[in-house]
């Protein structure tokens, strides 16, 4: 039930100013609104939870001064919290300066944006999977135990078969994607043939593969020789993505990174660009035009979830090749895991592979700055969590922001997903 | 009082690709339950020692307090029980394969999977054998199952309470994190768990409303809202643990709340310590179940949720408030689910992140398995919770097999469900999709 306005693709809309654009009901304008609100959220809960700021409100009634005291206060702490992030994930000027100006510790400088695109890599991949499904109508909430059994058959061609370098890694890498395909294949062949739906199949299919994981992990094959722990063997260095600076520099962003390249350009010609992909927009769009012109929904539904868990399991072994080079019992496992943020990732760049890209950055730089933020002022790093959550619901609930902010126009769907029950 | 049956009212409004059903699936589920048989008449049964034996006990958990008398310990032969055992299985798979039954199949399904587990442990204890245990203390299994049993079925009971009314309720799991994270602050402050209840229906009530403001009001994705709230909540209570448990301990001490046995009737073997040595919140799961399949399917309002879950149209046709409706009954559910993860925190005393560890989603698979009914669905639950306890505990019985293995059963068999396997599952009409009046 999507309504009409949502499924005018974007070529055909006219452009329209920049200016005419802000505070018009711009999907663009209405996601930079909700990541507003996210943070004001975000700013809220630091209030109501620190210590130190519920201090300062307790006294209020003490003296005049009190209140405005309380208000600097709560300013302070909620400043401090996201100056810190935005040192920690992206740069810190200061030292950006001081490198500048002496020509020294760029490495330090550059650690932090380092650090978000190293989170950011694997983040992009899965995402990109997860929104051709969103496209086509489709919700993969699988693309996390897809990414997990990436990362394990990764693991298992980059630790346990030797070869050199050039083959090595993509021979990996493919592992990764056939692990994923294998996982996707799952959901994908079971809606088709029996039109079990795809949200519950992958969500229990999830923790098959979480099971499959320890399991793994566990049975001599993959476990480190010597280990009784859940810590899988570590990748042959043949079979690593190495960090593009080299291990000297301490900079982690790894060549994974053209990994991601590749996948964006490849998401582009797919969906923009390629007959298939078009037969999969049509089907997000429109299931029953899709069908009366011919198309095969059922080799469809197969297709999408074959590319999504591909893109999935690439990711997975991705994330493996370029940071930990080990996988472990809770390799991507809980809510915080990327198959999860991927699917917030898709939601906020609309589905489109140059707004994932975007939107993952964004992600990345929240988690890492996350980080720093817990190291610096002690505000847990869950936040960044909470922010992308509450954002995400903001993006999903587009007229709940139109309200808000008084926006003109029309009511659309930011979310360009056909609404379905579990029949369907 | 008679009441039609909603669903016999809109038998066209389904979709056609779900209705495209392959023939003779219950043959593909006769032919499992055959193997499944066969397995276990050849590596269970055969496959022992027949002087091997296996014992299984009734004792209750606490002898000294708990019983005047007992049933004595019953000695059988290993060999001899899994045989018929595994006949009995592959009796009912012959059965399923040549009539097949058009009803339940998901029901003999069930049986065959308790006799299959009793098998394996069986097998497991068999005296001259690698256990350390040589017997089965069914008591125990069962109380100690029933732990878990009783969080599922509040969860599910949420999950029907939603999806009865046409709104699907993936953040169950949301709800018992954020019941488990109030629960365990105030059962820690006040030491008692009557207000520790109380505040996890508020917390779980909220986090319906939230549901319901967006999917009714708003008419978002149901199944999006859902998943980002169970995302958001995970991270939140880890954020608070970090932000308030920590340095403040006293806020989450974690007191575990003591049974409450009912004279006379505890006294009972087997039933007794499982039904009546309970803590208050089994006893109010009881009620739950009663009161909810009451209040859906005996009811005037119970009619009015099945039609709006079905047919909201149609509903709001014959003068039923749509939206009003739902609120209600995704804040009901909410609560409901809230109270659930205070009864888990009261097992479990501390709270800790991540400790429902998926348990949401089991519960909403049993509600599946259920068939969107509260009595299948506590069939289920008592099913994945006796599942989810023996993966937990088959070091004691030292089992060749991987726990991992039966950690997977209980989404398998959901799995299977929803792919119409094991009988046929079909949702109200009308989950998930939001309501437009006009």
């Amino acid at each position: 039930m999507s309504d009409s306005v949502a499924t005018v693709p974007d070529a055909i809309r006219p452009r329209r100013h920049l200016l005419h654009r802000i505070g018009s009901q711009d999907p663009i304008v209405v996601a930079a609104l909700a990541l507003v609100l996210g943070f004001i959220v975000g700013a809220l809960i630091i209030i109501t939870t620190t210590p130190a700021v519920l201090d300062a409100w307790r006294g209020i009634f003490h003296s005049w001064g009190a209140p405005g005291h309380a208000l600097k206060v709560s300013f302070d702490n909620v400043g401090a919290a996201y100056r810190t992030m935005f040192t920690g994930s992206i740069v810190d000027p200061q030292g950006f300066w001081h490198s500048l100006t002496t020509g020294k510790g760029w490495d330090a400088t550059l650690t932090p944006i380092s650090e978000t695109l190293t989170y950011a890599t694997p983040l992009v991949i899965v995402s990109i999977g997860v929104g051709i499904a969103f496209q086509t109508g489709i919700f993969n909430i699988g693309a996390n135990g897809q990414a997990v059994l990436g990362g394990i058959i990764g693991t298992a061609a980059g630790s346990m078969i030797h070869m050199p370098t050039v083959v090595h890694i993509p021979f990996t890498l493919l592992a990764g994607i056939a692990g994923g395909v294998i996982s996707g294949a799952v959901p994908g062949v079971l809606k088709a043939l029996t039109g079990a739906h795809e949200v519950i199949v992958t969500i229990m299919f999830n923790y098959v593969l979480y099971a499959f994981l320890l399991f793994a992990v566990l049975s001599t094959a993959l476990q480190q020789p010597g280990q009784q722990n859940d810590i899988s063997r570590t990748l042959d260095p043949s079979a690593q993505l190495a960090p593009i600076f080299g291990a000297k520099s301490g900079l982690r962003v790894s060549w994974g990174v053209l990994v991601a390249v590749a996948v964006v350009i490849f998401a582009w010609w797919l969906l923009d660009r390629s007959s298939l992909g078009f037969e999969f927009r049509v089907t997000g769009a429109n299931p029953q035009a899709a069908r009366a012109s011919g198309m095969n929904a059922r080799v469809i539904v197969i297709v999408v979830f074959l590319i999504s868990g591909g893109l999935a399991g690439l990711a997975g072994v991705v994330q493996v090749a370029s940071t930990t080079h080990y996988i472990d019992g809770v390799f991507l496992i809980g809510n915080a895991g990327i198959g999860f943020t991927a699917i917030t990732v898709a939601l906020l760049g609309r589905n489109r592979p140059m707004g994932i890209v975007w939107s993952s950055l964004l992600f990345a730089a929240l988690g890492v700055g996350g980080r720093a933020m817990q190291a610096t002022t002690g505000i847990p790093l869950d936040l960044a969590t909470v922010i992308q959550s509450a954002v995400v619901l903001f993006v999903a609930t587009p007229v709940l922001v139109k309200e808000i902010f008084r926006l003109r126009g029309a009511p659309s769907q930011s979310v360009e997903l056909a609404t379905k029950g579990w029949n369907s | 009082m008679e009441l039609m049956s909603v669903e016999e009212l809109t038998p066209s409004l389904d979709t056609p690709s779900v209705r495209k059903v392959p023939v003779g699936r219950t043959r593909v589920i006769g032919v499992i339950i055959v193997v499944i048989g066969l397995f276990s008449l050849i590596a269970l049964g055969l496959n022992t020692s027949s002087r091997a034996h296996s014992a299984l006990t009734f004792s209750p958990v606490d002898i000294l307090t708990n019983a005047p008398w007992h049933l004595g310990t019953l000695t059988l032969l290993t060999f001899w029980t899994n045989v018929i055992l595994a006949l009995i299985m592959m009796g009912v798979g012959i059965e399923v394969l040549w009539r097949q039954p058009r009803r339940g199949v998901m029901g003999r399904f069930g049986f065959i999977s308790v006799l299959f587990l009793l098998a394996l442990l069986f097998w497991a204890v068999r005296t001259p054998g690698p256990s350390q245990v040589s017997f089965i203390d069914l008591t125990s299994i069962l109380v100690g199952s029933s732990e878990v049993t009783m969080v599922l079925i509040f969860g599910s009971l949420s999950g029907v309470m939603c999806e009865r009314a046409g709104v699907v309720n993936i953040a169950i799991e949301g709800q018992f994190i954020a019941g488990a994270f109030v629960g365990a602050s105030i059962a820690s402050t006040t030491s008692n768990y009557f207000y520790a209840a109380i505040g996890g229906l508020v917390a779980g009530g909220i986090i319906g409303w939230i549901l319901a403001f967006l999917a009714v009001r708003y008419r978002s994705d149901q199944i999006i809202v859902g998943v980002v709230l169970v995302t958001m909540l995970s991270g939140l209570s880890s954020y608070l643990n970090l932000q308030i448990f920590t340095p403040y301990p006293k806020l989450n001490t974690g007191n575990v709340l003591g049974n409450f046995a009912i004279p006379l009737l505890d006294k009972i073997p087997i039933i007794g310590p499982v039904f009546f040595n309970q803590s208050a919140f089994f006893y109010l799961m009881l009620l739950l179940i009663g009161g909810v399949s009451f209040a859906l399917f005996k009811t005037r309002y119970g009619l009015h949720v099945r039609a709006v879950g079905e047919h909201p149209h149609a509903a709001a046709t014959v003068g039923i408030n749509v939206a009003r409706v739902r609120y209600i009954n995704v804040v009901l559910g909410g609560a409901i689910a809230g109270v659930g993860g205070v009864a888990f925190i009261s097992q479990q005393g501390q709270f800790q992140p991540g400790i429902t560890s998926g348990l949401g989603y089991i519960a909403l698979a049993a509600m599946i398995f259920g068939r969107w009914r509260p009595s299948g669905a506590v069939v289920a639950c008592v099913l994945f919770g006796m599942s989810v306890y023996l993966a937990d505990n088959l070091q004691t019985y030292n089992i060749p097999i991987s726990t991992e293995i039966l950690t997977m059963f209980p989404y398998i068999i959901t799995i299977f469900v929803v792919s119409g396997l094991v009988g046929r599952v079909r949702a109200p009409a009308a989950d998930g999709l939001p309501y437009q009046a006009g």
